[in-house]
């Protein structure tokens, strides 16, 4: 029988916690920047022009038919190359730079597709009552159909951000440390790996079920 | 840009791989070769259990379909490397007999295929599940009722009604998963396995030539991901039924 | 034949049946209506056991429905249901449809069900849409692929749960001519319907339902003539005033 030895997690929950909130910085730098940039691509992917609109799919379709590691190490890549040729070398962290870098324009591609969905859902008499009223087709898409759209896409939104937590993980492939990559090196350097892995998930499990909870009935309110 | 294109050397990929195994073309159309294996055993591992516990969160009382929801949130709320870590890390260590079985008997290489194809077999499982179930749910009762009113029982009512007509319904969600599959199974590099994007990353590491190996793995992903496409639009033209429009609520 | 003894049906709270008692005998025609909401579709359902109830019995030919030991699927075999939307096998052709439970449940042969359902077929006028699938006939030709696919099964009896009512008014005849011609004939028929021309030509008695309750249980000249009480007697005038609408 496998001997339990929970004893290394006590002293190392300081650095576990500051890994949580790396993988929180994370997140919420790349649930804000890709819901913005998510937003104009799927403007641009429903705008009247061929260009942009295609432009728009490009993008979206580029980014969704690459893994995610692959996405990290690209940026991991690109990233410090191109800082270095613009600012010579700064006292920036690279990785963590990265890490925002790839996740902010991957979950735009995702989001931009879920909030496609959401102005698609707003009926088009909607939008003739707005251009009626005389207001140009950019306010009818700001004022009239994105808030429309937003209210209902909100559950999707969220799920898509626990998602984009627990992705944060695989910053691991570009020895960057937040809160599983914290948990892991500190069961590998006190030989209580198993230990270590188990109470990150349990962890991530018990974050994101009562995430995911508080999603669902948000949504059962907002369908009511 | 220009100058940027012209210094890549794609002469690289015709040059002898560090490990002997041949050219580097080669080298990664084995991360490839494997790629494809390990997403194709485990989407059918993913395919039979989720069609399981997607019927399972289907059928009527509390109890199976409770099963099967703790199923789904147990392996939904878990982040994937997390999963596969704990199928390969930790398993073998604390499950007596299997475990010691799985890490002597087996070689490296069995170790890491097994972990990966179990992690996103059950992972992957789990989203199938609540396409079924949601396919069998869009079909509403009046199935389920005009087949038990012939006669037929519950086993019969899912396997000559529900089923064939919900599997149709879900073809493309379907579809969408059996990619994410294939994208997900580059987490597998972590554990060692010569994937296509562990590939990348030895090819980048032995020659320094990144942008190459980046750009070719890069472009390998995007065909696979067209072929996908386009043998799903296939199945779905094929299976389709003549007038018929999908589910109904 | 059908024998409903004081049957009751609670949704948590809410009592949709209360004490519900009738019989239909072998050939008769018994026509249920009453509003929507009345508690009619449930009562149907529970005949055959597609929706459980808490208090009471059902008999059919002498087996309970509810009870412990019964084969549910062989009693169901022998009654055969249409429903309000046809719930036709949309992957399967039209003659499938009709062969499909006979192979499964009564083990007939294949060319034995197949020639079964091609007669059936002839009898509601579809034996030139065999092949077809459901999605491509009209709304009045799936339910009488429906009506032929119960009928396959040698019933003993015959359920329709609002046969007609999500039918363009176009259609509704084409389907009551063959349930007329199946009543003559002198199947045993339990019909939930708002049609009163179908219940005036074919029915032997009239149920009238509301709030869960029989309110009336009459042979059709004495309800038409005079219902006994206020709520049917709207009802009626309701439906005569406005057609089919319930």
């Amino acid at each position: 029988m496998y001997q339990f030895d929970w004893s290394s997690i006590p002293g190392a929950l300081p650095y576990l916690w500051q890994g949580m909130l790396r993988t929180l910085q994370i997140t919420g730098v790349a649930v804000v920047v890709g819901i913005v940039l998510g937003t104009l691509i799927a403007v641009a992917r429903l705008s009247k022009s061929s260009i942009l609109s295609n432009l728009a799919a490009l993008y979206v379709s580029g980014f969704r038919s690459v893994p995610l590691v692959m996405v990290l190490l690209w940026f991991y890549l690109l990233v410090p190359q191109i800082i270095s040729s613009l600012f010579g070398q700064p006292g920036l962290d690279i990785r963590l730079l990265s890490a925002f870098v790839a996740f902010a324009l991957f979950e735009a591609s995702y989001y931009a597709e879920i909030i496609r969905a959401g102005i698609q859902s707003v009926s088009s008499g909607q939008v003739s009552a707005g251009l009626a009223l005389g207001m140009t087709s950019g306010q009818t898409m700001r004022l009239i159909v994105l808030p429309q759209a937003f209210r209902r896409m909100i559950p999707l939104l969220l799920t898509q951000a626990i998602i984009l937590f627990q992705d944060t993980s695989l910053v691991y492939v570009i020895g960057l440390a937040e809160f599983f990559g914290v948990a892991y090196n500190t069961g590998n350097r006190d030989g209580t790996l198993v230990e270590l892995l188990l109470f990150a998930g349990i962890v991530y499990f018990v974050i994101c079920f009562a995430a995911s909870m508080i999603v669902r009935s948000l949504q059962k309110k907002l369908v009511s | 840009m220009v100058s940027f294109v012209a210094g890549l050397d794609w002469n690289i990929f015709f040059q002898p791989a560090f490990d002997g195994s041949g050219t580097y073309l080669r080298f990664l159309l084995i991360g490839l070769a494997w790629t494809i294996l390990l997403s194709v055993t485990a989407w059918i591992l993913a395919f039979v259990i989720g069609s399981i516990v997607g019927v399972l969160r289907t059928f009527p009382g509390r109890l199976l379909p409770g099963l099967g929801a703790v199923y789904v949130e147990l392996f939904r709320n878990v982040p994937l490397l997390v999963q596969l870590f704990l199928w390969y890390f930790v398993l073998p260590e604390i499950i007596p007999g299997l475990g010691t079985w799985f890490k002597q008997a087996l070689n490296p290489l069995l170790q890491q295929f097994v972990s990966g194809v179990l992690c996103l077999g059950f992972f992957t499982a789990a989203r199938v599940a609540e396409q079924v179930r949601s396919g069998i749910n869009s079909l509403g009762r009046g199935q389920r009722g005009a087949g038990l009113a012939l006669g037929l029982n519950l086993p019969q009512v899912y396997q000559l009604i529900l089923l064939p007509v919900a599997y149709r319904i879900i073809i493309p969600p379907l579809t969408s998963e059996f990619l994410n599959i294939i994208k997900n199974s580059a987490v597998a590099s972590t554990i060692g396995l010569a994937e296509l994007s562990r590939q990348a990353q030895q090819l980048g590491e032995f020659t320094a030539h990144w942008y190459e190996s980046f750009i070719a793995v890069t472009l390998l992903y995007g065909i696979i991901n067209v072929t996908v496409m386009i043998v799903s639009q296939f199945v779905e033209r094929v299976t389709r039924l003549p007038g018929y429009l999908g589910g109904r609520k | 034949m059908i024998s409903i003894k004081a049957i009751s049906k609670w949704y948590g709270e809410f009592h949709v049946l209360k004490e519900c008692s009738t019989t239909v005998s072998k050939g008769e025609v018994v026509v249920v209506c009453g509003p929507s909401g009345s508690g009619k579709s449930t009562l149907i359902k529970c005949v055959n056991g597609l929706e459980a109830f808490q208090q009471g019995e059902i008999l059919i030919d002498g087996v309970s429905v509810g009870a412990r030991g019964t084969n549910l699927s062989k009693l169901r075999s022998r009654v055969g249901m249409v429903f309000q939307h046809f719930e036709l096998f949309p992957h399967l052709t039209v003659i499938q449809n009709l062969t499909i439970a006979q192979c499964k449940v009564l083990r007939r042969g294949n060319r034995e069900a197949t020639e079964k359902g091609q007669r059936l077929l002839d009898v509601v006028g579809l034996a030139a849409h065999a092949e077809k699938f459901p999605a491509q006939l009209s709304g009045g030709q799936q339910q009488r692929v429906a009506i032929a696919r119960a009928l396959a099964m040698d019933p003993i009896a015959m359920l329709f749960d609002e046969p007609t009512s999500a039918l363009d008014p176009e259609m509704i005849k084409e389907v009551l001519d063959v349930m007329v011609k199946l009543a003559q004939e002198g199947m045993t028929m339990m019909v939930v319907t708002h049609e009163m021309g179908f219940a005036r030509e074919v029915a032997n008695r009239v149920i009238f339902m509301d709030q869960g309750q029989i309110v009336e249980d009459r042979p059709k000249a004495d309800f038409f003539k005079s219902p006994d009480t206020d709520r049917a007697q709207q009802f009626l005038s309701k439906i005569l005033s406005h057609g089919v609408q319930t």
